[in-house]
């Protein structure tokens, strides 16, 4: 039975070694203008709490969680409506609309966010793009869909009997969804607010096509790094640390989504 | 039987990434910048060159950091054929043994090319500008007639500026405080103060004009040649002559890339560039200064910032930087601008 | 009521952006205005006729295609070992296969970059598939592990109980009950490998790059509205084939308990 696992090992094995070359590397002396590199040396990971990328760094996390935040809210309303609402017709639009951003690719989207928010379409009273707040709204819509569909799909486990007989108890709609809703819905709030913190801290089309050169995310300094500086173990170095943020946070919120009571 | 079909197509789609990826047989490559550069070099150059000769010519493009990179990269075996760049950074590709030399005999054409279009035994100018204060006054109400305007509070929020090669404005700034290119530290000071006056960085020449375009970094240090093209496309555009110090005079070069199988190819394509009537056509669709001799300049562009006669006016119009001085600086200084002035 | 209201707001919110590409894709000038100021075709004339495009349109088809006929076989076998095959530390097992999806993406593309580098391997496509089947295994394996754990074993049994060969019973038997978990594998990673952007970006150059490279490239050297043409026939596209999902696929039964 083991053997069924082989191919699939095969592959991960060819993922694992990149992984390996990266951590190797990370650990490489730079050497200016080539790819050679001197020995083994900390100079990398050390390079890697200057001030300048820790600040790259606090930007990251600060503008995943916000992201993470607002999508939830934005989300809710809309997953709530996808899962419950009874006519069809709505449900296939709201899925649709969806579904179809999800599916065109990042270049697409953050494409058509640099018109909007570059005075394309309307003269916005402060600058949008190439700031925080443009980047902001880029994550946020990126992240839409797939907190759409973890709520959503959260919610429609939730049997809507529990909701009707607090409201049959004299609770008010606002009351029945603190009590009721909200709380049968939080395994789903969490995975969706696990999955969008996750992937917003490695996000890259948005803030290097929003950003302007100003707004640096980590994933924007591993390319600066790697593509543009040639410096390849100073990129390594930087990715591992993105690498590591992620699966430390992952951990830590995971753990605490299984000590919560379902 | 259905699972042979089956084992068939796996088979085949598993040959998949054995085809060879595509290249036009015999196709010359160029590695030039995008946009109006490369629109206008594959008009004024490169379809000459391949009614003349037969070949093809594809473009790699890239901005001037960018397409370094990727040579490095691919150093031994290039994808590309022919390199455009400014002169400086071709030392870097110079360094890291990415050119070979240029074969006179095989360029006729350079004999009409003045002295100074000569930067070494690999490269060859091909085209100069300058670096210059470039903002829309539709959008901007103050008067911007020298450098120093750029530090003017009344311009916070509304800079754009290079960041793939800080060495104008770190040269300026130098400048300023009575240094230079070579001791670029007393401009340090002043350099910090204008961090924000910064609204965006740029990277390549796409992303200026978009900037300028959007009104999104409505005053810029900019390339004279996208001044001229959003010009043409009716966004006005002032193109400043700076009273304080000249613009910053940039040379492009070409060079053929070493470990390339078309020498003879790049040969021929270099020195149709470098010809007269094609140099003087490039003067008026890119609005350059030639480095022939012999080319002509329109009356209509004559005197306009960045459209030289000749490079002997490089030195009278503008500033010139030292190559070497240059290129051995830039590494350390994207660095020190990234910390000290792109971090916000 | 204000709920209602909210709903729509929100998905105006997110269909907005693509309206305003369309739009600005009809603009006759290279300036990106809003209302586009006349009405041309040419920026879609320039999508077909930019040869890059089209180049990286042969190349992310011929990318997606070995990646998914990679991993779908690969990652089916894993999700049959992963329901049936009583391994000890199967959660474990399970982790690695979803792994992928939890690599930053810079830090793959940069591996990848590094050890294709050191093994001369950047000039052909290979590093691209490897890296795609790596990146879209986790999709595959998850959809059919859900049909694996949904398929009831009693119909194998009583295939194998007739007479049929374990592999007669694969085929005949479990490969068609799980076409609804393979479907959706392939459909995942059709996707995710077309769209993939991030990790190419950094082991492609320009003459293996796939589509959605080819398109960052021309974005940022170029100040046409030409990639919103292109963008708009990307657009068009999915929300054709996503309507048609949900019409005669029940997609909202995939994602939602009915």
């Amino acid at each position: 039975m083991k053997l069924l696992l082989l191919p699939a090992l095969v592959v991960l094995a060819v993922f694992a070694a990149a992984l390996a070359a990266l951590f190797r590397w990370s650990l490489l002396e730079f050497v200016p203008g080539s790819l050679q590199t001197g020995g083994l040396t900390l100079a990398n990971l050390r390079g890697v709490l200057a001030p300048q990328y820790l600040g790259a760094i606090r930007d990251t996390v600060v503008l995943s969680a916000l992201t993470t935040v607002l999508t939830l809210v934005a989300a809710y309303p809309v997953a709530y409506a996808l899962a419950r609402t009874p006519s069809r017709r709505v449900r296939s639009a709201i899925l649709v609309l969806t579904l179809a951003p999800f599916f065109t690719g990042a270049i697409v989207r953050t494409y058509a966010w640099v018109l909007v928010l570059g005075n394309t379409v309307l003269a916005w009273p402060v600058p949008m793009l190439f700031t925080e707040r443009g980047v902001l709204v880029g994550l946020v819509h990126f992240s839409m869909p797939t907190m759409i569909l973890v709520l959503a799909a959260a919610l429609s486990h939730i049997d809507p009997v529990y909701e009707r007989a607090a409201a049959s108890l004299g609770a008010s709609p606002a009351r029945v969804f603190r009590r009721v809703t909200l709380p049968l819905s939080m395994p789903g709030i969490v995975s969706g607010g696990l999955i969008v913190f996750a992937w917003t801290l490695s996000a890259f089309p948005t803030p290097e096509l929003l950003g302007g050169g100003r707004v640096k995310m980590i994933a924007n300094v591993v390319k600066d790094l790697g593509l543009d500086s040639f410096n390849w173990p100073g990129a390594a170095a930087f990715a591992m640390l993105a690498l590591a943020l992620t699966l430390a946070l992952l951990t830590a919120l995971g753990r605490l989504a299984a000590g919560r009571p379902s | 039987m259905r699972s042979r079909l089956m084992v068939t197509m796996l088979l085949a789609l598993l040959m998949v990434p054995l085809v060879p990826p595509a290249r036009a047989q015999n196709a010359l490559v160029v590695s030039i910048w995008g946009g109006n550069w490369k629109d206008t070099v594959d008009k004024v150059v490169g379809r000459p060159f391949t009614a003349r000769t037969g070949i093809p010519v594809e473009y790699e493009v890239g901005g001037t950091i960018d397409r370094l990179a990727k040579a490095r990269v691919a150093k031994g075996s290039p994808l590309v054929d022919l390199n455009f760049t400014t002169t400086h950074v071709a030392r870097l590709y110079i360094s890291d043994g990415l050119y070979d030399k240029l074969d006179l005999a095989k360029l006729p054409n350079s004999k009409e090319i003045a002295r100074e279009a000569f930067r070494s035994d690999f490269h060859i100018g091909s085209w100069a500008y300058v670096y210059t204060v470039v903002y829309r006054p539709d959008l901007v109400k103050e008067d911007i007639t020298k450098w120093s305007d750029l530090w003017k509070p009344a311009l916070k929020g509304k800079l754009a500026l290079p960041d793939f090669d800080p060495s104008h404005i770190i040269t300026i700034a130098a400048l300023m405080e009575g240094g230079n290119e070579v001791n670029w530290q007393k401009g340090e000071a002043r350099l910090k103060q204008l961090k924000d006056s910064v609204a965006a960085f740029y990277s390549t020449d796409a992303q200026s004009q978009d900037l300028m375009k959007t009104g999104q970094g409505p005053v810029q240090v900019m390339l004279s040649v996208n001044a001229y093209h959003l010009q043409e496309q009716g966004i006005a555009v002032k193109v400043v002559q700076p009273t304080d110090y000249p613009g910053v005079v940039g040379i492009d070069t070409v060079a053929v890339m070493a470990g390339t199988k078309q020498a003879d190819a790049a040969h021929q394509f270099i020195n149709l560039a470098l010809s007269r009537d094609i140099q003087s056509e490039l003067v008026r669709t890119l609005r350059v200064g030639p480095v022939n001799a012999g080319a002509t300049v329109p009356a209509s562009l004559k005197g306009q910032p960045g459209i030289f006669l000749s490079p002997a006016e490089w030195k009278e119009r503008g500033y010139i930087m030292n190559d070497e001085a240059r290129a051995k600086n830039l590494p350390g200084w994207r660095e020190w601008f990234t910390a000290n002035v792109v971090k916000k | 009521m204000i709920a209602r209201l909210a709903v729509v707001a929100l998905l105006a919110f997110m269909t907005v952006p693509t309206v305003v590409v369309i739009a600005v894709s009809f603009n006759p000038t290279a300036i990106l205005s809003f209302p586009p100021s006349g009405l041309s075709l040419r920026w879609y004339a320039n999508v077909v006729a930019y040869p890059q495009f089209r180049r990286a349109a042969v190349n992310s088809l011929l990318v997606t295609a070995a990646a998914a006929a990679l991993a779908l076989p690969a990652g089916t076998l894993a999700a049959l070992a992963l329901e049936r095959g009583r391994l000890r530390g199967r959660s474990v097992w399970a982790a690695m296969l979803l792994s992928p999806l939890v690599v930053p993406g810079v830090a793959a593309g940069l591996g990848f970059l590094i050890l294709a580098a050191g093994l001369g391997l950047l000039r052909s496509r290979s590093v691209l598939v490897a890296a795609h089947v790596a990146l879209v295994l986790p999709f595959v394996v998850r959809s059919v592990w859900v049909s694996v754990r949904n398929l009831d074993p009693v119909l194998e049994r009583a295939a194998a109980s007739l007479g049929a060969t374990p592999w007669r019973v694969f085929r005949r038997v479990t490969l068609p009950l799980l076409r609804p978990g393979l479907f959706a594998g392939l459909l995942f990673a059709v996707v995710v490998s077309l769209n993939e952007f991030v990790v190419s970006l950094f082991i492609s150059n320009r003459v293996t790059e796939i589509l959605p490279v080819a398109m960052f490239t021309y974005v940022v050297n170029y100040t046409d509205p030409t990639i919103a043409a292109l963008s708009s026939l990307f657009i068009v596209v999915t929300f054709l084939v996503v309507w048609l999902a949900d019409r005669y696929l029940n997609l909202a039964g995939v994602f939602l308990r009915p």
